[in-house]
């Protein structure tokens, strides 16, 4: 977190134990910080802004962007992401103020189909880099969350969910259906507890 | 390097912060047990005598303190303290179980916008609103199984058995057995 260790822009990070580079089609400015490349080494995705982070938004170790080839995440600013799994083929987006805890995953593609034999052609397709085939296999199903959402630690965001502005999500949750604004949610499946009470002073999203 | 291999008592990797106490034949072990351990207490961390923290977190503020008992056993585990986490004797804790004594965050949408912003990259040294804190305490002969959650503010009474994967968000008595997320009591005397 200290000043040295930003990003320089030549797509090399300077504090970097993993010998990789920030892929072009990610979107940040010297505000943002990334702990290591190696968070890239899963990034396959061939859209113009595969990733765009907001001002002063965050990526620190053990984060992992799992991006198939027509992904496009977008964090906002001031989010914090700290050791999360996104998997993403279509599009997952991140609100303002954001803080996702450690080993959550936010998924919008199971992407290993059901059924068996399409399963174990999927198989065949990862151990052979196939690309052309694995991405073909699910249908994604495009992840929403608002802004100032905290996430607890271990829980996991299924396709399709959106979560509302402000809500909060327990730790080791598992969250299969949408969240309201202002809800706390949590267990597995993820129930709203209990609603918190909204700023008075309009958008939460611009105080 | 298996455990055979280690001396039985001490800590084997590097300097032991000196606000660590560690009772006859107790071992530490693993390369990040002090990578957050930031406790400025007199004694911090103390271990009661043949107590084992094998790859145990001690992720530790400068207030923390965590005291451990006699013969525990805790395996890879992570213990988040801000303020107390106290665990009895004969207790066991499995993997990748986390208990920790606070709330991390502030739980209104307003503070923790305040909290996301003192947490950015470049607000360095900006102070952060206050979470609320608990301290946890765990009892004697207590057993956790892997993957649990220890939140805020619980207290596991004597003889209590954790199943696998529960997040104990309330205390759960003595001698009672508990599983789920969120986590419920199966049966409430194990002694019978």
């Amino acid at each position: 977190m200290n000043g040295a260790s930003r990003y320089t822009g030549n797509r090399k990070l300077p504090h970097d134990w993993y010998d990789g580079v920030i892929p072009d089609n990610v979107v940040l400015d010297s505000t943002n910080h990334i702990d290591t490349s190696y968070s890239f080494q899963r990034f396959r995705s061939r859209m113009e802004r595969a990733l765009k982070l907001g001002r002063n938004a965050a990526i620190y170790s053990n984060s992992m962007f799992d991006l198939g080839p027509k992904a496009c995440v977008e964090v906002g600013a001031f989010s914090m992401l700290n050791g999360v799994a996104i998997i993403c083929d279509e599009a997952i987006h991140i609100g303002d103020y954001g803080l996702i805890s450690w080993n959550v995953v936010l998924m919008d593609n199971y992407r290993a189909p059901t059924s068996i034999l399409k399963r174990r052609a999927y198989i065949d397709a990862v151990l052979n880099n196939e690309s052309s085939v694995m991405d073909l296999q699910t249908l994604p199903r495009p992840v929403t969350i608002g802004a100032n959402v905290w996430i607890g630690h271990d829980s996991v965001v299924l396709p399709g969910v959106s979560i509302g502005t402000g809500s909060i999500i327990g730790a080791r949750s598992v969250v299969s259906d949408s969240i309201p604004d202002f809800g706390i949610a949590v267990g597995n499946p993820a129930r709203v507890i209990r609603y918190l009470e909204a700023p008075r002073t309009g958008d939460p999203a611009t105080l | 390097m298996s455990s055979r291999d280690r001396p039985m008592a001490g800590w084997t990797d590097g300097d032991l912060p000196g606000n660590v106490s560690l009772g006859r034949g107790s071992c530490i072990s693993g390369p990040d047990a002090f990578k957050r351990f930031f406790s400025k207490c007199d004694v911090a961390l103390s271990l009661g005598d043949r107590s084992r923290a094998d790859g145990v977190k001690f992720a530790i503020g400068p207030q923390g303190h965590v005291a451990i008992g006699h013969d525990c056993y805790l395996n890879d585990c992570i213990l988040l303290a801000e303020q107390n986490i106290t665990i009895g004797n004969y207790v066991m804790i499995g993997w990748n179980t986390t208990v920790s004594d606070s709330d991390f965050h502030p739980i209104a949408p307003a503070e923790r916008i305040s909290d996301a912003i003192a947490l950015s990259p470049r607000a360095e040294g900006r102070a952060r609103p206050k979470a609320l804190c608990q301290s946890v305490f765990i009892g004697d002969n207590v057993f956790i199984g892997p993957a649990c959650t220890l939140l805020k503010g619980v207290t596991i009474g004597d003889g209590a058995y954790v199943e696998a994967g529960s997040v104990i968000a309330h205390s759960v008595p003595a001698n009672a057995h508990v599983r789920g997320n969120p986590a419920v009591i199966v049966s409430v005397d194990l002694t019978k």
